[in-house]
């Protein structure tokens, strides 16, 4: 470089630091600044029409939170009597666990002769990485011709409300009014679901508010709950903890780091709720100070960490647990840990795995605790699982030929539909027991069981509790049992994208308190560590959800 | 079929005392004689153009409130509030202070082995002693970063093999996959193992290059394995030493991206972010958005280029070729 281009060089860079902070201060972000969407008071949604159910349950419980279950297995009878004529050929976006089934399989075939000739071929997509990636496929309008999302997804996304209404199908004007002439079963969803399936064209103007999405079932009732063996836990003598002091107990009686034994695989995502730390994406009202506050600002929340810190310092914890890709499950089928955080699914899973003999023992979850003498609190998430979304390149008549489908997909649980959905062909993907009850083949098991398939393409017109009528029963009664404990969200009636910033510091709120929880940073950090997340998101997510939050409780 | 090379029409010697002029071919003319040689080149210059020039450009959404949902030119230009935002996040210093720290290692403690190892390979007179070595030193270059953590994790682990040991000989269970405080070292040990049996086949290769008759020389006049080294290998490969240092040096923000994110959970953050897991969190799987993760990324393209650009004025400074022939 010769000394005059130095010289130009060093320039151009002054030119360039002055410059910055005036451009930065003449610009306006608006990516990620968070938004809003009302989910209640449209008039231009489906009618809902009740759809008379084929079998009455033999529980009856108060829905959502406490579903009603069925102990027996009814007669199914078919709900769509003259299926629509279909002949087109679409490919589907779906999450999947596990190995994914082939497009090939006899299972689709039955589902494509079932609802009338339309081909779906399914994009089945590795589940732990889908909500990530499907940010990229949307962008790039590279998911088929619909792509289903669960709700939780909806966080790894910036701005989705500008993603729905520009890469998805308007649904309004063909699903507006009574649509249960064609459609029966979409026309009997709750209402709530297609409330739920609104966005914004314009986030601030309520009247630009369209529908979107095919909503998946409206559920509710606790999420997940720390499931135990409780074999193993009678075998060593220890009781069914209540509080989380008789919890500590028994993890204590029962972990042996040097025999390789230890009470728990992983507490991360479960703990928060057995100390109370059950705000909206972390935030409620907190009615001595009247303002929002976020769980990391209570003191439960250090409580919770020095908790956490206390079953890595004193082993009850597995030593690999920092390294997240322990599988609890498999540690607690083979007697290595005693406590898993668990979906309640796995209470089906566990019990079908002693029967075929892969596993022994059985578990339970545990009721809610909470610490010091508390109530405990369970947070129940009552809304639908997830939507499907189609493609905005679809012609209308292509869209109505996948609505057809998804009528015949909303059959429940008592129908020839729901049966084959469900389980499959008899004698190829399941058979009937002595009690009538249909129990998968071990093709059934590969290929049906699977998690996702397009069970979730459609909301089923009611969401029951269908299975092992042992499990059955005893999830009824756990239900039953915590209904007590629910507490409402604070932002009910609203579907909210947290600011970007907001987020960021969130994931960073998380790896510390991973740092601290593993004994990579001290407890004394914790003040520091909350006042870092509240400057740099914080705040600014307070603001924003308090705004929010007085505007629902102003109406 | 038309020559690979072309040559201009030999002049004529009509007086060989008379001045010739070399007249200066036409771009026409040019095209006539080269155009062979343009087609060869055409394929490449397409994949650079569709591969690396046209997404370069979309760097200048680093400056843009950017959204694939609108036309290209209506997203507003937001000049460098993005790169203000980058430079505010507490979390982007660290990530690239760790970045500097992992690319020094690496220069510092893997370069050297490379070369070493390569020295050790040369001064080996056994083919097959040479050649097994050479197998088992650079083999594990060819494997993932999934399996080199995950021997690492079964071998050195809490759970894994050397802990069980120490376990039943009383010790206290191993903590280095899982030790922020000695992440550096076993960062290391994994290049090592890796990478350094790879580097060390380039410098083979420079070695290979250096005349024999020098060391035939070297050696009548009196100098022993040492002196041999020190005054013939070494500045043999020198030229290759300084440009696979001057390469490094360009590309040393980019330490690599699945080794730090396959050991973040188990290690922690601060000690395992670098520039590439920051954007991967932040942007690619977090929320900040498309343009944040560009302004990061074209940070760390501009410093790269400044760095390479130094280092090979350097080279040339000392006298060395550097990645061009100083014209």
């Amino acid at each position: 470089m010769r000394r005059r281009s130095l010289f130009k060089a060093a320039g151009l860079g002054a030119i360039g630091a002055a410059g910055l902070p005036f451009a930065a201060a003449c610009s306006d972000l608006k990516t990620g600044e968070g938004s809003t969407q009302t989910t209640e008071g449209f008039d231009f949604l489906p009618e809902y029409k009740e759809w008379p159910l084929p079998a009455e349950p033999d529980l009856v419980g108060d829905p959502p939170n406490h579903p009603s279950a069925f102990t027996s297995y009814p007669d199914p009878v078919e709900a769509i009597s003259e299926v629509p004529s279909g002949s087109g050929t679409y490919e589907f976006t779906v999450p999947f666990w596990g190995e994914a089934p082939s497009n090939d399989d006899s299972y689709f075939a039955a589902l494509r002769d079932g609802w009338g000739g339309t081909t779906i071929n399914l994009r089945q997509a590795d589940g732990n990485t889908y909500a990530d990636t499907s940010v990229q496929w949307l962008n790039a309008n590279e998911y088929g011709d619909g792509i289903l999302l669960f709700s939780w997804m909806l966080g790894s996304h910036t701005n989705f409300q500008e993603t729905v209404v520009n890469s998805f199908y308007d649904l309004t004007d063909i699903l507006k009014g009574d649509i249960s002439g064609r459609w029966p079963l979409l026309a009997g969803l709750p209402t709530q679901s297609w409330a739920q399936s609104v966005w914004s064209k314009d986030p601030a103007d309520p009247e630009s508010a369209r529908l979107f999405g095919i909503p998946s079932t409206f559920s509710g009732g606790p999420g997940n709950a720390m499931f135990v063996r409780d074999d193993l836990m009678d075998d060593a003598g220890i009781a069914m903890p209540t509080t989380i002091e008789e919890l500590l107990e028994a993890a204590r009686t029962w972990s042996d780091d040097a025999n390789g034994k230890w009470a728990f695989g992983s507490i991360d995502w479960i703990l928060p709720q057995m100390f109370g730390l059950i705000g909206d994406d972390g935030w409620s009202w907190d009615e001595k100070q009247g303002k929002l506050v976020n769980d990391c600002e209570k003191p439960e929340f250090t409580e919770m960490l020095e908790f956490r810190r206390l079953c890595w310092d004193e082993k009850l914890i597995h030593p690999d647990a920092p390294t997240g890709t322990l599988d609890g499950g498999a540690m607690q089928i083979a007697g290595t840990i005693l406590f898993s955080q668990e979906n309640p699914v796995r209470w089906y899973e566990y019990t079908a795995l002693v029967k075929d003999g892969a596993a022994t023992g059985s578990i339970k979850p545990l009721p809610p605790l909470a610490a010091k003498g508390r109530t405990p609190v369970l947070k129940a998430s009552t809304s639908v699982d997830g939507w499907t979304f189609l493609n905005k390149d679809l012609s209308k008549e292509q869209v109505e030929e996948l609505l057809d489908v998804a009528n015949w997909c909303s059959a429940p649980f008592g129908t020839k539909e729901y049966e084959l959905m469900e389980y499959g062909v008899e004698g190829d993907h399941f058979e009937y027991d002595a009690t009538g009850t249909p129990i998968y083949t071990e093709h059934g098991t590969k290929i049906v069981q699977a998690p996702v398939n397009l069970k979730q393409y459609s909301g089923k017109v009611q969401k029951f509790l269908t299975g092992d009528p042992e499990v059955v029963q005893a999830q009824f009664d756990y239900n039953a049992s915590v209904q007590q404990y629910i507490v409402p969200s604070a932002f009910e009636g609203v579907r909210i994208e947290a600011p970007a910033a907001a987020k960021s510091a969130a994931q960073t709120l998380s790896d510390q308190q991973n740092d601290i929880a593993y004994g990579r940073a001290e407890l004394s950090t914790i003040p520091d560590i909350v006042a870092t997340f509240m400057e740099n998101g914080g705040e600014e997510a307070r603001e924003f959800y308090t705004d929010v939050y007085k505007s629902l409780n102003e109406k | 079929m038309a020559t690979m090379q072309s040559e201009a029409p030999p002049l004529t010697a009509r007086n060989p005392d008379a001045r010739t002029v070399k007249r200066k071919r036409s771009f026409a003319q040019r095209l006539r004689f080269d155009w062979p040689l343009l087609v060869l080149a055409l394929p490449v210059v397409a994949q650079l153009a569709v591969f690396f020039y046209w997404p370069s450009a979309w760097n200048v959404i680093a400056f843009m409130d950017y959204s694939p949902h609108r036309p290209f030119w209506d997203n507003p230009i937001v000049g460098f509030a993005w790169f203000e935002r980058l430079f505010a996040d507490p979390y982007f210093v660290p990530a690239l202070l760790n970045t500097l720290k992992f690319a020094a290692a690496h220069l510092l403690f893997l370069f050297p082995l490379s070369v070493a190892l390569a020295l050790v390979m040369h001064s080996v007179v056994s083919t097959k002693v040479r050649s097994t070595f050479q197998s088992i030193v650079y083999l594990p270059y060819f494997f993932s970063w999934v399996l080199v953590v995950t021997v690492f994790v079964q071998v050195l682990g809490a759970d894994g093999l050397v802990s069980n040991w120490i376990m039943g000989l009383g010790g206290d269970r191993l903590s280095f996959t899982s030790n922020p405080d000695t992440f550096l070292l076993l960062a290391w040990m994994q290049w090592a193992w890796k990478d350094a049996g790879w580097g060390m086949i380039i410098f083979l290769a420079a070695l290979a290059s250096i005349n024999p008759s020098l060391y035939e020389a070297a050696a009548v006049d009196g100098a022993n394995r040492w002196r041999r080294m020190w005054h013939v290998t070494l500045p043999g490969i020198r030229p290759v030493i300084i440009l696979l240092l001057i390469l490094q040096i360009g590309g040393i923000l980019s330490v690599g991206f699945e080794q730090y994110q396959l050991q973040r959970n188990a290690i922690g953050y601060q000690a395992t972010e670098v520039l590439d897991t920051y954007v991967y969190y932040r942007s690619v799987i977090g929320t900040e958005g498309a343009s944040f993760g560009t302004a990061a990324g074209l940070f760390k393209g501009a410093i790269g280029l400044i760095l390479i650009l130094a280092a090979n004025k350097v080279a040339h400074r000392l006298g060395e070729q550097g990645i061009y022939q100083k014209s």
